[in-house]
């Protein structure tokens, strides 16, 4: 497999009130085109932080980050486009307006881009409520409309930081199985951050393990198996297992 | 508007005007006016009976209250946006502006005008001022508003800093901006008057003054009628703007 994501020895350090915070020490991480990989780990490890340096968003004290054989030295949203948990959706734009923004920002003409993103609404299950303004839609609409968002500057990568973090268990679970649809359609790559181990497993093709502050790579889950994936199969019941046990560790050790 | 509303609001001026002309009859008529004798006056006032000169010194009020707006909008952005674009800077100048803004303007008045003599100047440097606070604090409690997570979201989309602030931090923040627009109208309005009324020689604050020495009540009732439908009309209009910037902001 290409590797279109290079990570070689990253370490963040963020000076706070009370002193240095070792954010990242010492990561290295290689992602394929195609993939759908899920950093997952305690609270504090630095998932986020990784996933902003992947951004251009955050800059590494050390190490090297390249998308593509380049390096990365800022937000590049030709190849790469993020999704937040705060959907951070711009209340004064409809539906439709706040998925044409990368696009506007891009230059392309307003009937072209409108035209695009009126294409994605179907997909996005948003046809209804392309005139709606944020306020108007629930926690999982604004989230999609977020994703929407990402998809229409149709970059190769797609960073998702626990997108669906601020659902509720059950949207949660659709949200998922629709954002596998559309990934298995546009066949991106996908980084996902998730706290939740039903969410690595029913959807990654691997899942990386963090370590407590400092965050480190404690180990790599590969999920070779075929969507959808039987949750309660024993295999899939085995590895939530090993899973759990890695992250309940680390998630321990966040706690003291 | 809701028909129950203007019914009610009727009912209350119907109600004022009859105990103000209750009150003005029995009074001392070199000090109460009643309305039956006020709204004659205000008849001589608009026929240009009374003040034949009455269009020249609305219009220079008039002419006053845009140069002073004009100014203090200027200067109010131009003063809001250097403070405000850098966090730190703007919350240390913050309570610096909002104690000068809580000091009474009038005790500037004295010394506006001996900088700028009894003319239209001392009358736009006060509603200058005055005008000027609240758009400052305005623009620097607006940019404070803007969620930092959008400016993260259109950074991450390619934005530079200028069109972050073009399609972020300014629509953002717009609904803040255009209420300290009015206020500041509302604000130079008041501080032209005023100036007119301290001391001057015209302008419609000197011809109330002038009305009010001289002891023709009635006329004076009229005057102040007629600056009062001058700014009640200005805030009307900066009342639909206002509304127009909510229906775009939300």
């Amino acid at each position: 497999m290409h590797d279109l994501i290079v990570v070689e020895g990253v370490s963040k350090r963020y000076v706070t009130s009370s002193g240095p915070v070792d954010a990242l020490r010492d990561v290295s991480l290689s992602v394929g085109t195609g993939e759908f990989c899920t950093l997952i780990g305690p609270s504090g490890c630095g998932k986020s932080t990784l996933l902003g340096i992947l951004g251009g968003l955050v800059g590494a004290d050390d190490g090297r980050v390249a998308i593509d054989g380049r390096p990365v030295d800022g937000p590049d949203p030709r190849r790469v486009a993020t999704v937040f948990q705060d959907p951070g959706l711009f209340p004064w734009r409809t539906t439709l307006e706040n998925v044409e923004f990368g696009l506007e920002l891009q230059g392309m003409p307003a009937a072209r881009r409108r035209r695009v993103a009126t294409d994605l609404l179907g997909p996005l299950g948003l046809r209804d409520f392309a005139a709606k303004y944020p306020r108007e839609l629930s926690g999982g609409m604004r989230q999609r409309v977020a994703i929407g968002r990402a998809l229409a500057i149709d970059t190769p990568i797609v960073l998702m930081d626990e997108p669906f973090g601020a659902l509720d268990e059950q949207t949660r679970v659709l949200m998922g199985e629709w954002l596998l649809e559309i990934w298995r359609r546009t066949r991106k790559t996908i980084v996902f951050v998730t706290h939740s181990l039903h969410e690595a497993l029913a959807l990654s093709t691997r899942v990386v393990i963090m370590t407590a502050r400092p965050g480190r790579i404690k180990s790599v889950l590969e999920l070779p198996m075929p969507y959808p994936r039987a949750m309660e199969s024993p295999e899939l019941v085995g590895l939530r297992a090993k899973l759990w046990s890695d992250i309940r560790d680390e998630s321990l050790r966040a706690m003291q | 508007m809701n028909k129950q509303i203007v019914l009610i609001r009727a009912v209350i001026l119907i109600v004022m005007l009859g105990a103000w002309e209750i009150v003005g009859r029995t009074a001392n008529p070199a000090l109460y006016v009643p309305p039956s004798a006020a709204i004659p006056a205000l008849g001589r006032l608009l026929t240009l009976h009374s003040y034949p000169d009455l269009l020249e010194h609305l219009l220079l009020t008039l002419r006053e209250i845009l140069i002073a707006y004009a100014m203090a909008i200027a200067a109010g952005l131009g003063a809001g946006f250097a403070l405000g674009v850098n966090r730190l800077v703007g919350r240390a100048y913050g309570p610096i502006l909002a104690a000068l803004y809580a000091v009474p303007a009038v005790v500037w008045y004295p010394s506006l005008m001996l900088f700028f003599g009894l003319d239209a100047a001392s009358k736009i440097a006060f509603g200058f001022l005055l005008g000027f606070f609240p758009i400052t604090l305005a623009v620097l409690a607006g940019i404070r508003q803007v969620n930092p997570q959008l400016l993260v979201v259109a950074r991450a989309f390619g934005a530079d800093g200028v069109t972050a602030f073009r399609k972020v931090t300014l629509p953002a923040m717009l609904f803040t901006l255009v209420g300290g627009l009015r206020t500041g109208l509302a604000l130079a309005v008041i501080g032209v008057i005023v100036g007119e009324v301290l001391g001057s020689k015209s302008g419609m604050g000197s011809l109330i003054n002038h009305a009010y020495g001289l002891f023709r009540t009635p006329d004076y009732i009229a005057l102040v009628v007629v600056t009062l439908v001058l700014i009640v009309g200005s805030d009307a209009v900066a009342a639909l703007l206002e509304r127009r910037a909510q229906r775009w902001t939300e």
